[in-house]
Order: C-alpha cells, then structure tokens, then sequence
C-alpha cells in the first residue's frame, strides 16, 4: 500500500497514512472507535519530501497495515513547528474536509484573485489562528506578515484565508450583514471604522479565533506562503461547488 | 326534493370517491425512478405502513370500547330499542371511513414521493402535476367518504342523532390521528436534527442519520394522515350540527329541507372541488404557489355560483346564501392573512429575524408576541363570519344559530381542494429528501426545494383555515348541544352569577393549555429517548458517520410509532372523560359553560401556536439564507432555538386543539339526553 504524507492545519502535525486523501480527510474528521470530530485542512506533501527537522522515513516505516490487513490510518511524524519547516514545492494539493467528513481537494493557482472591495477579512489557519481585518489585499497581507514586517511581529510561515465582509467591505458603517463568520457584528464594525479613521494597516478582531471556520464565508480562497513564496489555492464558486462537488456543499453549508 | 339532494349527495360522494381511486391507480402506474430511489422511498412506505398498523390497532381497541358504552348508554335510555345499536354502528362506521381516507392518503403519499422525484427529472411541471394528483387522492377521498357516510345513514335512519354517532366516531380517529401524529412527527424532527445537525454535523435529510427515514415518515403522519383526519372531523361535524339545528326552523314543513341542506353544500363543495382540481396548473411563471392558489380561489368563487344558483332556484332562504358566503370568504381571508404572519418575506419574520442576533430570549419574546398579534385577524374573521351569518340568518326569518352552522360548512365545503394542497406538501417534502438519499441530480433536488416552498406556504394556509373552520364547527355544536338540552326539556341559560357556570368556564379554559402541555412533554419525553438511541446507533457503528454501514432506520421508526400512540393515552382521556364528568356532576348549565371556556382557550392557543411556530421556523430559515449573520452566527443559534421550541408548538399541540375542542363538542352533544336525565347538580 502506498503511504502518503500529509501536513494538517488542524491542528498543525506532519502525518504518515495509508489511507488516500478522501478516507484519510473523513478518517480525520469523524474518527475511528476515538470519536474525535472536527472540521480538518490538510495538505497532500509530496512523498519524496524530506527535512532534517523530521524523521519522516521512521514515520514511513511504522505505517504498516494493521494485523487484520486495514490499512494504518495515521502515524504522527511531528505536531511542532510543522509549517515553517515544510517547503512550499513539496506541497501538492489542499483538502477542505467538513464536520461531517466530507473532503474537497482545490489545485494551486499561479494567479492570485483579483482584488475587490477596500477592507478585508483574514482568518489565520496557522501557526496561530487570530481574526484579522486589513486594508491590504492578501499578498500585501502576507509580506507584512511573514517578508516585511513592520512591527516586532514575525512569522517565519503562515496560512490563511480570505473570508467575506459581504457589504461591510465597502460600507462598515451601514453595509447590511450578511453570512459572517464572527458574532459580535458591532465590534467588526468597529474594527472596521478603526481601519478608515486610524493610520493602521491591520486591526485584530479576536485574538482567539477557533482555527476553524465556515467553508461557506470562504471569499477568494487559501493561502500558503513563507520566506521563499505564496501559494494560492482558489475556492471555486459556490454554482460550481453545488453543481460538481453537491455532497461536499451541502455539508460546507450547514 | 330532499330525497333528490341525498341522492345527488351519495352520488358526488361516490363520484369523488372513484376519482381518488382512479388518481390513486394513475400515481401507482407512473415511474417510480431507479433502484437506489425506490430503495429509500421503500423504508419510508414501511415506516408509514408500519405507524398506520399501530394507530388502526390503537383505534379499533378505543372504537370497541366506546362502541359497547354508547350502545348500552343510548340502549337503555332510547325508545327505539335499536337507538343505541345504530349509534354505535354509525360510530364505528365513522371512525373506520375516517381511517380508510386517511389509509388511502398516507398510501398514495408514500407512493407518489419517489414518483414525484422521478418526475421532477423530466421538469417542474410533471413533478408537480404528479404530487398534486396525489394530495388530491386524500382531499377528494375525503370528503367523498365523508358526504357518503353522512347521507348514507341519514337515508336509512332519517335521524340527525344517528349521524352525529358516525361524527363522534370520525373525531375520535381524529384525535389519535391528529394527535399521535404530531407526536410522532416532532419526536422524529427534533432528534434527528439535534443529534444530526447539531451533535454530528451531518445535513438535512441525510442518509447517515438513523432518525432521517422517522423524520420523513412523520412529514406524512403529521400532514397527511393527522391533518386530513382533523379536517374530515371537522367537515362531518359542522355537516352535523347544521343537520341537527335543522328542526330549529321556525316553519315545521321545510324542518327536512334545512336538516339536508347542509349535505347540498357538501355536494356542491365536491362538484366545485372537482373542477377546480383539474384546473390547478403550473403557469408560464413556473410558480406552483401561484398554481395552488388559484385553485383555491377558482373553486371558491365556483363553489359560490352553485350556492347562489342552488339557494335561488331551489327556493331556499337567502339567510342561507348569505351565511354560507361569510363562511366562505371568512375561510379564504382567514387563510391567507396566517401567510402575513408566517411569510419568510413578510414583516414579523424578518423582524423577528433581526432580533435574533441579541440572543434566544429576544428571538422567543418577538415571535411569541408576533404570535399573538396572529390571533387578531383570525378572531376578527371568526366574529364578522359569526355576526353576519347570525343576523342575516335571523333576518330572513332563519335561527342565527343555524347560520352560523351554515357559515361553517360554506367554509368547509371546499375542504377537497384545500386538503388536496395541504397533502401535496408532505409529497414533495418527502420528494426532496429522497433524492437527496437517493443522490439524485442537482436539476431534481432544485425542482424539488421550488416544489417544497409551495408545498409549506399550502401547509400555513391549511392550519389557519383548519383552526378558524374548527372554531365554527364547535359554535354550531355548542348550539346543537344547547339544542339537544332544549328538547329534554333542559334550558342552557349560561349566567355568569350562577357559580356552576364560573366553574364550567374555568375548567373548560383550562382544558386546552392543559391538553397541549401533555403532548408537547410527550413530544420531548419521546424525542429525549430517540436522541439516545441515535447516539447508541453512532457511537457502537463508526461505520454509520463514515458511510460505510447503514443505520438501523427501523428501530427509531418503532421507537417514534411506540412513543406517539402511548403518550396519546392521558391526553385522549381528558377529551373524552372531562366533558362528561363535567356534566354527570356539575349539570347541563356548567357543561355549557365548559364548552365555552373550552373553545376561547382553544381557538386562541391554537392560533398562537400554530402561527407563531411556522413564523419561528421561517425565520430561522431567513437568517439561513445568509441574513443578518447567516448560519452559525448568533442570529442563527438564536433562531434554531426558536424553530425548535415551535416545533411542537405548530405541528403538534396547535393543530390537535381543533379536534380536542370538536371531539369535547360532539361528546357533549351526544351525550346530552343522558346528562339532562342524569346530574348531580
């Protein structure tokens, strides 16, 4: 059997696994006699990847089947400081799994999304997982981050996503609220205004934000970068999703 | 002439009787879709099959019972020393054509489900001529049973009194059906969603959940079986209180003419129904809602020309036409303003949505409070359709009480076409759940969520037009009662100085809140048993979250079926034992007042219930639609909390307070020669 490698978000670990991407992403998400259950994103890694801050070939020698034959669901190779230590070539595709277990694999772009709106908002997936709003469009957001930061504050790699304001981009103040991942509507607002009347660049809406989020609110997509590059895995559009993937949506919808 | 009118009465019945038949066999011919399809729609036809078994077995063991007590009780006191035997042969007969309508119902809806979902890959349009053919299988069997029944046992016996036996009867089916119904479908619902969507995470109508083919067989309990029951109850025994307020017309020699003139209307009803069936279609809008509608309204205003043609000709008194239109327009307003206040458009929905992000309890005071403003267009409609029918009556030299009798039955009249909508709507429900199980394309699941919306807004506009009809129907038999006790010599004269008569009202106040608090902790007591057996069911078979092992489906379709008829017991007795205790010990004057406080309480409660449930559930449904937040926002936990409490309120307790205040109704007038003769005080 073939074993696959998978760097997961949620939380962030270097997995060994038997199983391909779908079993493995409804494996993560429902569990097996454990029970644990949770939305999962992970990341296929190329199989030939290796780095000297992981032993990844002992990991690959313990995924064996199991006596009865069924294939070894997960061996964890490392569940510290995984990201920054993966490099962005040996990253294959993206997998969006549900509560539910339902997986979604999205293809990189060599394009980034075309900016629309004058605020944005970030949920950063990991290492940390804060709620951010910006006036940077992602791939500014990013350099501040990781490349060019203008403050202390330095991650050395990071995922995030653009989810949607829906018309409080454009008009905070009064913009109607639509399908919002964050429930204290009059403090976004407020971050938001912040943005306009203080010479910030990023304001943070909640420090604590779980890493998880609505698929749904999802506006252009996820992003992938570090000191060497950006990737961009682009979220397709919910005519398509229901149209291609109708499973998926309607758990992503929930 | 009379004798023509029963005739042409038994005719229509059985006229409308074979169309059911013949649409039942059309359904039945059409393609019932892939293997995956009929293997799903398969669990749901057993599920039903399997809940009708145990209401029928539950039914025959009440039936029997009350047979043997109301052939003794009527044996003994009667002249006629067959009084008591035909009472209780038209008892029985009323409770098993009430179960054959609603047999027939549930049969072709579990039938035409898969079939609509077939349909609706070839478009709209046969998918919705499909479900609608089928809900009408329920509407024209139903009240052609009813009409068949009535004049059948008035032709034999030529005794109002004998068919206000198969009423009893009627109304007892009635209420298990309508009762254990509700029962049955929230205890489905509120597991599966708590375990499902909230615990686990998993969709709607999701194959994986346990409790999904309980849930889907409720849809049919609860609005086809239960509802139609609830509305056959109420057609017969608005029919009944007209017939026995027959011998109220002052001029003896036309007494006849007016005790069948309600079956006239009857009549009428079913040949305007009928036509009016055949011209629902979907138009170039593509809106069934629209389609429906103007079915409605067709066969209103056909149903209007026949009365005016019948009254003119005929030589009937005008009081009749007149009182006959205000219950008919009355029901058509009545109907449509519920939409206002349960429309996911419409202001109270939206409002209450709004609300919903400052949490639970804003969300409940708002749409409890939109609830009870519900009540007032209702009411208002109640008590215009009332006073025109009364003095209009009483003008052209007609008892205003007979009126209002024939307000009702012009309001109920057209229950074939209004029960065909409402029975269309569990059909495409369910239409929408199987293709979703059964993977069915994007295009079908579309066809079918337009079909759905429809289907809920002819479910909103039935349950008001079902309550305010119900409200009617026990006026008119609160006069028959009081018109029974005239003719034992006993005056009903209701005095609020007379302390019996203050007791009756409260006690007859009391009964209907008390009634839908039983059923609603019955429906959590149930619900609480089948969320832990779903939670067995996911926790000793991971392979039923991962797909790879079916649920054990039959065993929360059991434990809904079991838990609905038993928790029926209690509540049943109290309809059935109250009124009498009430008038054996307390007398005629305080049974009569127990019947009003009754009927107050119950109109309101279930007008609040029912609208504020369905505005509690579209309001939550609009959050959904990605308002004020969407879903997982605090808008939206506020507003499934919402739902949830109206869940029981709309689909359970609500509806079954028409039948409890109609069943206490009939046992009042039925009883009402023994409780003169025999009270305490």
């Amino acid at each position: 059997m073939t074993v696959h490698l998978y760097l997961s978000l949620i939380p962030e670990a270097l997995i060994a696994s038997m199983l391909d991407p779908e079993e493995f992403g409804a494996y993560y998400a429902v569990g097996s006699a454990k029970k644990s259950r949770g939305q999962a994103i992970f990341f296929e890694v190329d199989p030939s990847f290796r780095h000297e801050y992981f032993d990844i070939d002992e990991g690959i020698r313990r995924c064996v089947p199991h006596e009865d034959g069924t294939p070894k669901a997960s061996i964890y190779i490392s569940v510290y400081r995984v990201l920054e230590h993966v490099s962005l070539d040996a990253i294959m595709k993206l997998y969006l799994v549900t509560q539910d277990g339902r997986t979604l694999g999205l293809d990189s772009s060599e394009e980034l999304p075309e900016e629309t709106g004058k605020l944005h908002l970030y949920q950063e997936i990991a290492p940390v997982h804060p709620l951010v709003v910006s006036t940077l469009g992602p791939r500014e957001f990013y350099e501040l981050i990781v490349k060019y930061p203008t403050t202390l504050l330095k991650l050395p790699a990071v995922c995030f996503v653009e989810l949607s304001l829906g018309a409080l981009a454009d008009d905070p103040e009064r913009g109607e609220v639509g399908d919002l991942p964050y429930a204290n509507i009059p403090h976004l607002r407020q971050c938001l205004i912040e943005l306009r009347t203080k010479s910030v660049h990023t304001k943070m809406v909640n420090r604590i934000q779980p890493a998880t989020f609505p698929y749904r609110t999802i506006k252009s997509g996820i992003f992938l970068g570090n000191q060497e590059k950006l990737l961009f895995f682009p979220m397709p559009s919910q005519e398509e999703l229901r149209a291609k993937h109708y499973r998926w949506w309607r758990s992503a919808n929930m | 002439m009379e004798n023509f009118w029963l005739i042409l009465a038994l005719c229509s019945g059985l006229l409308s009787v074979g169309l059911a038949v013949w649409s039942y066999i059309w359904v039945n011919r059409q393609d019932p879709g892939t293997k995956e399809a009929q293997r799903v729609a398969a669990w749901i036809r057993r599920g039903a099959i399997s809940y009708l078994r145990k209401l029928y077995s539950a039914l025959i063991m009440v039936a029997v019972v009350l047979a043997l007590i109301i052939a003794i009780v009527f044996g003994i006191n009667a002249k006629d020393p067959y009084y008591g035997f035909k009472m209780a042969v038209a008892f029985v007969c009323g409770a098993s054509l009430s179960a054959l309508a609603g047999y027939m119902g549930m049969t072709i809806a579990v039938s035409a489900n898969v079939r609509s979902a077939t349909a609706a890959e070839k478009g709209l349009n046969p998918a919705f001529n499909l479900a609608f053919r089928a809900g009408s299988v329920m509407g024209l069997a139903m009240i052609g049973i009813a009409v068949t029944g009535m004049s059948t046992i008035y032709m034999l016996t030529r005794q109002p009194e004998i068919v206000l036996g198969f009423s009893f009867g009627a109304s007892t089916l009635a209420l298990l059906a309508k009762a254990g119904g509700g029962i049955y479908t929230k205890t489905a619902d509120i597991a599966a969603d708590l375990v499902g969507k909230v615990e686990i995470g998993i969709p709607e109508d999701d194959p994986r959940n346990p409790a999904v083919i309980a849930d889907n067989v409720g849809d049919n309990v609860g609005d086809v079986a239960g509802m139609g029951a609830d509305i056959f109850d109420s057609y017969v025994a608005s029919s009944v209180a007209v017939m026995l307020l027959g011998i109220s017309v002052p001029n003896v020699a036309e007494q006849v003419k007016y005790t069948v003139f309600p079956l006239v209307l009857c009549t009428l009803g079913i040949f305007a129904s009928i036509i009016g069936l055949q011209l629902v279609r979907v138009g170039k809008d593509g809106k069934p809602g629209r389609a429906l509608n103007s079915g409605t309204i067709i066969t209103c205003l056909l149903f209007a020309a026949m009365v005016v043609a019948v009254v003119l000709l005929g030589g009937y008194n005008l009081g009749v036409l007149w009182a006959a239109l205000a219950g008919l327009t009355a029901g058509v307003i009545i109907g449509f303003t519920t939409d206002y206040f349960t429309g996911d458009d419409k202001p109270p929905v939206v409002e209450t949505a709004r609300v919903s992000g400052s949490g639970s309890a804003i969300n409940i005071i708002t749409g409890f409070s939109y609830g009870l403003i519900s009540i007032v267009p209702s009411i208002v409609g109640i008590v215009a359709a009332t006073l025109v029918s009364y003095y209009l009556a009483e003008s052209f030299g007609l008892s205003g009480v007979y009126g209002v009798g024939v307000s009702a039955v012009g309001m109920l009249a057209v229950s074939g076409m209004i029960v065909s909508a409402d029975a269309y709507g569990p059909i495409v429900d369910n239409a929408r759940g199987i293709a979703e199980m059964a993977g069915m394309s994007e295009r079908v699941i579309d066809t079918a969520d337009v079909l759905d919306a429809a289907g809920n807004t002819a479910k909103a506009i039935t349950k008001g037009f079902a309550i305010s009809a119900a409200a009617l129907t026990v006026l008119a038999l609160f006069a028959a009662y009081a018109s029974e006790m005239e003719a034992e010599g006993v005056k009903v004269a209701l005095s609020l100085r007379n302390p019996l008569v203050i007791a009756g009202i409260f006690l007859g106040a009391m009964t209907p809140p008390l009634f839908s608090a039983l059923t609603m902790l019955s429906v959590t007591r149930n619900a609480f048993d089948m969320i832990e057996e779903i939670r067995r069911q996911f926790n000793t078979n991971p392979g039923i979250l991962a797909g790879t092992a079916e649920p054990d489906y039959e065993t929360c379709v059991a434990l809904a079926a079991q838990g609905a008829l038993t928790s029926l017991i209690l509540p049943a007795f109290l309809a059935v034992v109250l009124p009498l205790i009430v008038g054996f010990v307390m007398g005629p004057e305080a049974l009569g007042a127990f019947l009003g406080g009754a009927i107050f309480t119950g109109i309101i409660f279930a007008l609040l219930m029912a609208n504020a449930g369905g505005l509690w559930d579209n309001a939550k449904k609009y959050i959904e639609s990605g308002m004020f937040g969407g879903k997982g926002s605090e808008a939206h936990k506020a507003g499934v909390v919402g739902d949830t409490v109206g869940d029981p309120f709309k689909d359970t307790a609500g509806p079954s307070l028409n039948t409890l205040i109609t069943v206490m109704s009939l046992v009042s007038s039925l009883f009402a020669p023994v409780i003169a003769a025999f009270h305490l005080f």
